[in-house]
């Protein structure tokens, strides 16, 4: 009653004039997580977290907890980057499948029906539009105009903030290189736009020749690779997203790059980059120190939580009949969630990869042909990635793992310089592609058994090894495409085009359609032909 | 006889006295329907302070009068009757029953009209009228009793409810109307530790409820008031002592499972489908080494098979108890009085769960001045006592019913059987034991709130035409919850493992504080100039709301956790009013209101909007059948206005521009220092007020001087520039959503209420009341034309079975249409491709059915004979469909086996004979009509008139809650919110006994 009688009383006070009472409609965050733009960054630490922040999209759904997004028209945590990515890059292929087909979205992605209304085909876009407008509002965050306002003038933290700049532009870049290769297309911002404003549509050619030019303006500033903290973008991160558009150049602007692409192949395999001793700690629960990754999407069974593509891929490889989760893996697993389809299964088969280390094939008693994709105990299981840590301990968590996603290694890097030679880069040469192979191959089988020589190195044989080298890591759709394999029948799988047996697949699916929503909320955008 | 006699006497003896100046009246009053003596009424003699009332015989004895003086008979519901003492000794009065309800006010926002004055469509229900039985929360009371006002509760006690007035008006924003407890608008949160924001609201205090509907009613409280408004009126003190004391008793027990398979089913199933996993069945049996023959069907050997039925384990009989004391008087004989105690226990239908609830409730009404001072404060003080529960029926329906509850050797987990795969390690990825979840699991809340208000209503002594008028209210909340799990419970926390090293269980303490200040003044105007009578109110409103909430996360967690308290951004509301009611030879009525309302969710240039109403009534009966015998009532009402809509839940600031940043574990690692990262926060500096505008048209009628009396409206509203949470151009902002002034959305419908003294006798009564409604929502316009799917459902990850779409009810279900065999059996995945592209994927999903309902209807009956009282409602919908979402996601044949277990469907999987669930699930098999008319209450009461002598008087009750609901729904209950059955808490059947004593 006395605290009533005093809120009363302090109420009458408060109130006694009207007008000051107008102004208190003026509300501001009281929230010790909460702060308007300008307190947020001033204090000299909140340039990093927010560089931090930037980095954080493509790993994070959201930054309050793992079931948290910033993106809607989802799952939260399907949400996440490098898992819609893994969808669209790996589960559209020969590579998997995915059992649970209530999951919004899988059945289409899997069977080749989908449409623009596609949930995981807008959480692709939707997320890296939404790290492109990050990257905006951090450039915008950071001109010198702003800094000089906010009284910013330590000349080493200046020289961060520049550095941190660049970094995010190469963010943008390989942002716009992911929305190329997957839509040939996207609304263009950059921090010159004003946020609410609605971006022009770029075609691929506009696309590639932005990313080209950004890249090649930053790259002198950017730190030497392997030079910068772990997490943060180098010299090679830039070099990658490069050559991997010159090695699709003919697929994105009808042009043969396959010597521009050498040329970043050769810088980055002279960064400093060396394989991993075993090729599988490459994917367990510490390969951030790994020697051979140029970018990774970070995940920790503590601080860094997500329904990422590491955390479902390393639970949802956990069979069924197996239950090999906490023993093998160091999670629980969600029984059977991932299977191969058999044309990847038939990629190991013969004496020649049973000692292979990166064939993990489990087969016991399943039957290799999948005739019903809910059938969890149907088609063969793979254990490429693991939470346990290459010296046998396991993440501190069994559900959100430790394990990083290998956005890109060096491995990739040699086999892109092979492909380059076999299809007549002039500045590459056979024995060097057959050397890189064989580092592989080498690594692969602990020792020369199994190497390969000039005759062996065609390009059926390249884009057959870069699916051993490089399945589940999200490179897979985009090879079939350049090898003409993805639309059309020239190579069928399981489920393609939703035959149990796979069915030539329309020429309109190399690319993705424009999200219906994204295509009705900026009336710049035009859809694909074909959708 | 005897003391009719000794009164003669003492009469006799008095006779001389009458000569005197001053002079004694005895008599009797009664009732003129009944002839009943009518105790209670007060008899005053004007304009002293000289007064008495009648006893329980209705007699009464008055002295100290003189020749000339005037008696005034007055009682609650009669005509006040007055009678000149010239002398006479012995009268007897007889009250006439005041013509039905016209004269009765209603209360209406800043104010107040007499009922038949009433412009708006407004719908009042007195203490009298409230739904009896076991009514815990306050909007039950209202339930089926008023044309277009819904409320669902759920089985939960002391859950709360979705209260929808006319469907709602807001697609994405708030559909809560707005809830004044006597002038405090109150905040629709609910508090940790509380079930709902009206459950500390004791029933027992209500004297009405008002309801609002069209916006011409509504229009005074602008802001909020779009999804119409009730207006709840504590009792107020009276000026002689009354105390009353109510007690209920109850005992409930579960109505109705989900038909899941018996453990004799499940094994024949398991026979059927999985041959091969029979020996999953049951427990293994240690003194047997066989193994099963599956030629002796409905045997296993080698196993020992319980017969546990999982529903039945996880529920109880539930005890009730609730009592009220209300003592009423003339404290100081100065200022009437009231104080209501109040004290509710339920226990709650799942093992552990209860609510208790006491309250304390003081009214204090003074009048100073001669009255031109009335002082109102009325101050609530609530104490809520919750243990809560986790939702286990989805286990409870899927766990084997061949397995044991308990098992005496699982002493790592508790004693309760759970599947192992090593003592220490339970198997992943299957049903844990509900009963476990059930009595391991400690939840406890505790919710302490004071709410009230303090009033001042000052007629001007120079100018008393002129009323000024203050309200200051204050609402304030603490409440606390504890939640501790032992890490031996199968389901307590860990770090993803099933070992029990991998658990640490849980430790977690959560609570809120609440502050809601109102500030009301305003001054009314009352003038009649001949023919014309004016009233006008003009005044100004300040609502500021508070929140805060504390979680301590997992204390006994192994990874880094977020204790955090988290603010959020104030809500103010201010608004400037105006209203004139303007009558012209009492026939003619006009209302015209303003309201310029400040909200502080949106930009400056857009906090403010506009919200005129106009409405207008002719009693047509003055003007045509003054003098008809049998329309006694006969009024039209016009009504138009526009009301605002600002809430967006937690979105207080959506439009500034903000950086938050992020929890513990959602920090990013630059080399070996990870970092707590900041991002901006999408958002909409173009944000303004959602409006709705609503015309109303409709007719109170009355006929045989009002005992048949009822309404008939129709509405229409059309909410424009709806606050929609849709999409953003990508890149544009920092998230692909967000809410933005995008869409329009119609509702219209008819309402029908009729009330009817069927029979009034002296010793029969029966009263009836009816209602019926019906509305239709339709989408006009949303953003970009474009489709929004809503309505998130179980099975499978973030699947979603409803829709927005334009030109259709918001929440239609979209689905695929299922085809079905000759035999008219579902072919499972076999769906229409309705786009002919020979290609089954979501662009053939169509909208079939939507959740509202055609037709609403409420039914009560009330009868009187002798001391018998026997009353009952009933409650009706008519075509609203569900989506039986426990079968679509749980009854396929392929799920009785739940990864390395074995796990219990729903018997319908036998019927469909549907073995995928990701093949069946947006079917519309899974559409169902819940058409369903219900029984509330039934009661059946006793009263002693005359108890202990005459002082007292005693009513006996007894009745069922919830006794049945007829309706050809297969799920657990038709009665489900926003039309998705996805395993609800079970309500109630409960028995009540009752007493209620008046002195």
């Amino acid at each position: 009653m006395k605290k009533l009688k005093l809120n009363i009383l302090y109420i009458l006070g408060a109130l006694s004039v009207f007008a000051s009472c107008t102004n208190d409609l003026n509300v501001q965050p009281e929230d010790d997580d909460k702060f308007l733009s300008d307190d947020f960054f001033a204090t000299t630490d909140s340039y990093k977290r927010g560089l931090a922040g930037v980095y954080a999209n493509l790993c994070l759904t959201g930054i309050t907890s793992a079931t948290s997004s910033n993106i809607q028209g989802l799952d939260a945590g399907t949400s996440q980057f490098g898992r819609c990515l893994w969808y669209l890059q790996n589960l559209a292929t020969d590579e998997a499948v995915w059992s649970y087909e209530n999951d919004p979205g899988v059945a289409e992605i899997q069977r080749n029906t989908w449409n623009a209304n596609n949930v995981l085909v807008l959480g692709m876009f939707s997320r890296t539009m939404a790290q492109v407008s990050f990257c905006n509002e951090y450039l915008r965050q950071t001109t010198p105009a702003k800094l000089d306002s906010r009284e910013v003038n330590d000349s080493a933290l200046l020289a961060e903030i520049q550095d941190y700049r660049n970094e995010v532009k190469v963010l943008r870049a390989y942002a716009y290189y992911v929305l190329m290769d997957l839509y040939g297309k996207a609304p263009f911002y950059t921090e010159n736009d004003a946020l609410t404003s609605i971006g022009p549509e770029y075609n691929r050619e506009q696309l590639f020749s932005f990313i080209e030019n950004e890249l090649n303006t930053v790259l002198p500033e950017l730190k030497d690779p392997r030079t910068n903290e772990y997490g943060r973008v180098d010299k090679a991160m830039a070099w990658m997203v490069l050559a991997k558009m010159y090695l699709n150049a003919q697929v994105y602007i009808n042009q043969d790059k396959y010597a521009d692409c050498v040329t970043m192949c050769n810088n980055i395999i002279g960064g400093g980059y060396t394989l991993e001793a075993n090729y599988l700690d490459n994917f367990k629960a510490d390969n951030d120190t790994s020697t051979e990754m140029i970018f990774t999407l970070q995940a920790d069974g503590n601080v860094t939580q997500s329904y990422g593509p590491t955390t479902i891929i390393i639970n949802g490889q956990v069979g069924s009949i197996e239950g090999n989760g906490p023993a093998l893996y160091g999670v629980g697993g969600w029984g059977g969630a991932i299977r191969i389809r058999k044309q990847f299964a038939q990629k190991f088969e013969g004496t020649e990869y049973d000692t292979d280390e990166r064939n993990t094939v489990i087969s016991g008693t399943r039957p290799i042909d999948i005739t019903s994709i809910s059938d969890r105990d149907q088609g063969y299981i793979i254990g490429k990635y693991s939470n346990i840590s290459s010296t046998g301990a396991p993440g501190p968590n069994q559900t959100f793992v430790n394990t990083d996603f290998p956005l890109f290694r060096l491995g990739d890097v040699y086999l892109m310089f092979a492909e380059c030679a076999v299809r007549g880069a002039s500045n590459a040469t056979t024995g060097q592609a057959v050397n890189y192979v064989n580092l592989l191959r080498e690594r692969a089988n602990n020792g020369s058994a199994h190497n390969i020589t000039s005759t062996d190195l065609t390009l059926d044989f390249i884009l057959n090894e870069r699916s051993r080298e490089l399945h589940w890591e999200s490179h897979r759709r985009q090879d079939l495409i350049r090898f003409n394999r993805y639309v059309g029948g020239v190579y069928n799988w399981a489920w393609k085009g939703n035959g149990i047996n796979g069915i030539a697949l329309p020429a309109h699916f190399k690319v993705y359609p424009i999200p219906a929503q994204s295509l009705s909320s900026n009336p710049n955008l035009t859809q694909n032909t074909g959708y | 006889m005897k003391t009719s006699y000794k009164k003669l006497l003492l009469l006799l003896l008095m006779l001389p006295l009458n000569l005197l100046a001053q002079s004694k009246l005895q008599g009797v009053v009664t009732d003129n329907t009944s002839g009943q003596p009518l105790p209670g009424v007060n008899v005053t003699v004007k304009g002293t302070n000289n007064g008495v009332s009648t006893n329980f015989d209705g007699q009464f004895t008055l002295s100290n009068l003189k020749n000339g003086d005037t008696i005034l008979f007055s009682f609650l519901g009669f005509k006040e009757q007055a009678v000149t003492f010239n002398g006479q000794n012995n009268i007897t009065v007889t009250l006439q029953e005041e013509s039905a309800k016209l004269d009765e006010v209603v209360v209406v926002g800043y104010g107040s009209v007499k009922k038949k004055d009433a412009t708006g469509s407004v719908t009042q229900i007195g203490e009298k009228d409230f739904n009896k039985g076991s009514i815990v929360t306050t909007e039950n009371l209202l339930n089926g009793r008023v044309a277009g006002l819904t409320v669902n509760t759920s089985g939960a006690p002391g859950s709360g409810s979705e209260i929808r007035i006319r469907g709602g008006s807001s697609l994405f924003a708030n559909n809560d109307p707005l809830i004044v407890v006597d002038g405090l608008p109150i905040d629709n949160a609910t508090a940790t530790g509380s079930t709902s924001y009206l459950a500390s609201l004791n029933p027992a205090t209500i004297e009405s409820l008002t309801v609002l509907k069209d916006a011409s009613a509504t229009a005074i409280y602008g802001s909020r008031a779009s999804n119409g408004v009730i207006i709840i009126t504590t009792k107020k003190g009276t000026k002689k002592l009354s105390v009353a004391f109510d007690s209920q008793l109850g005992y409930g027990e579960v109505a109705n499972t989900v038909d899941v398979m018996s453990s004799s089913q499940f094994v024949n199933a398991i026979e059927t489908y999985f041959p091969s996993l029979t020996n999953r069945l049951g427990v293994d049996d240690p003194n047997s080494t066989a193994t099963d023959d599956l030629s002796t069907p409905g045997i296993i050997e080698g196993r020992i098979l319980y017969n546990t039925d999982w529903q039945k384990e996880i529920y109880r009989k539930t005890e009730y108890v609730s009592n009220n004391l209300n003592l009423s008087g003339n404290l100081f004989n100065l200022i009437p009085t009231r104080l209501t105690l109040g004290n509710t226990y339920q226990q709650g239908l799942r093992k552990t769960n209860e609510f208790t609830r006491t309250t304390a409730s003081l009214g204090l009404t003074p009048a100073f001045f001669d009255n031109h001072l009335k002082l109102t404060a009325n101050v609530n003080y609530s104490n809520e006592r919750n243990r809560f529960t986790n939702g286990v029926e989805g286990s409870a329906l899927r766990f084997d019913p061949t397995k044991p509850v308990y098992d005496g050797s699982n002493t790592v987990w508790g004693g309760f059987f759970e599947y192992l795969q090593s003592p220490d390690e339970l198997t992943a990825s299957v049903a844990r034991n509900p009963v476990s979840e059930l009595l391991l699991r400690r939840d406890k809340g505790v919710l302490d709130r004071v709410f009230g208000n303090v009033q001042a209503d000052y007629k001007l002594h120079f100018f008393p035409d002129l009323r000024a008028v203050i309200n200051v209210g204050l609402d304030h909340t603490e409440g606390i919850r504890r939640i501790s799990v032992p890490k031996y419970a199968a389901t307590s926390a860990g770090n993803g493992g099933n070992n029990i090293d991998d658990r640490f269980g849980n430790l977690e303490y959560n609570s809120s504080l609440f502050n809601n200040k109102l500030f009301d003044g305003y001054l009314v105007y009352n003038k009649k100039v001949n023919k014309l009578n004016i009233e006008a109110t003009a005044g100004y409103s300040y609502q500021k709301f508070e929140r805060q909430f504390y979680t301590s996360e997992n204390q006994l967690s192994t990874t880094p956790t977020n204790p955090d308290l988290n603010i959020e951004t104030d809500l103010v509301l201010l608004g400037f009013f105006g209203r004139t009611n303007l009558s012209w030879n009492d026939k003619y009525l006009l209302t015209l209101a303003y309201r310029r309302d400040g909200s502080s969710r949106f930009p400056k240039d857009n906090q403010y909007g506009n919200f005129p109403a106009a409405s207008f009534a002719w009693k047509i009966n003055k003007d045509f059948f003054e003098d008809s015998k049998i329309l006694s009532d006969l009024k039209l009402r016009l009504g138009w206005g526009i009301t605002g809509q600002q809430d967006l839940g937690p979105a207080k600031d959506f439009y500034l521009p903000i950086y938050t940043t992020g929890g513990p574990n959602n920090q990013y690692y630059f080399g070996d220092q990870v970092l707590i990262v900041g991002q901006p926060a999408a958002l909409n500096p173009y944000l303004k007020w959602e409006e709705t505008t609503t015309y109303n048209a409709g007719f109170d009628f009355g006929f045989f001087n009002n005992r048949l009396s009822g309404t008939i409206d129709a509405f229409y509203k059309v909410s424009d520039d709806l606050l929609a949470n849709v999409a953003f151009a990508d890149g544009a902002n920092f998230s692909n959503f967000g809410y933005q002034n995008i869409g329009s959305f119609t509702t219209k419908g008819i309402e029908f209420n009729i009330n009817a003294d069927i029979i009034k006798k002296e010793k029969l009564n029966w009263n009836i009341n009816f209602n019926a409604s019906t509305f239709e929502r339709k989408i006009d316009k949303l953003a970009y034309n474009s489709d929004i799917n809503v309505g998130d459902i179980g099975g499978g990850t973030g699947g979603k079975i409803q829709v927005f779409r334009e030109n259709y009810t918001p929440f239609s279900f979209l689905v695929y249409k299922q085809l079905y065999n000759e035999d008219g059996s579902p072919i499972e995945g076999a769906y229409a491709d309705l786009n002919g592209d020979n290609i089954i994927n979501n662009s053939d999903r169509y909208i079939y059915k939507n959740p509202d309902p055609d037709l609403l209807m409420g039914f009560q009956s009330t009868l009187n004979y002798k001391n018998i009282d026997f009353s009952f409602n009933l409650r009706a919908s008519i075509g609203n469909h569900v989506y039986n979402n426990v079968n679509s996601s749980r009854a396929q044949l392929n799920l009785l086996q739940d990864n390395a277990v074995l796990g219990n469907i729903p018997t319908s999987a036998l019927t469909s004979q549907f073995r995928n669930t990701s093949d069946v699930i947006l079917s519309d098999y899974y559409i169902e009509n819940a058409s369903f008319l219900r029984m509330d209450n039934v009661t059946l009461g006793y009263t002693f008139p005359k108890w202990i002598e005459g002082k007292a008087s005693l009513r006996l009750n007894a009745g069922i809650q919830n006794p049945f609901v007829i309706t050809k729904y297969s799920g657990l209950d038709p009665e489900i919110t926003g039309g998705i059955d996805n395993t609800i808490y079970p309500r109630q059947r409960q028995f009540l006994f009752g007493a209620n004593i008046k002195f």
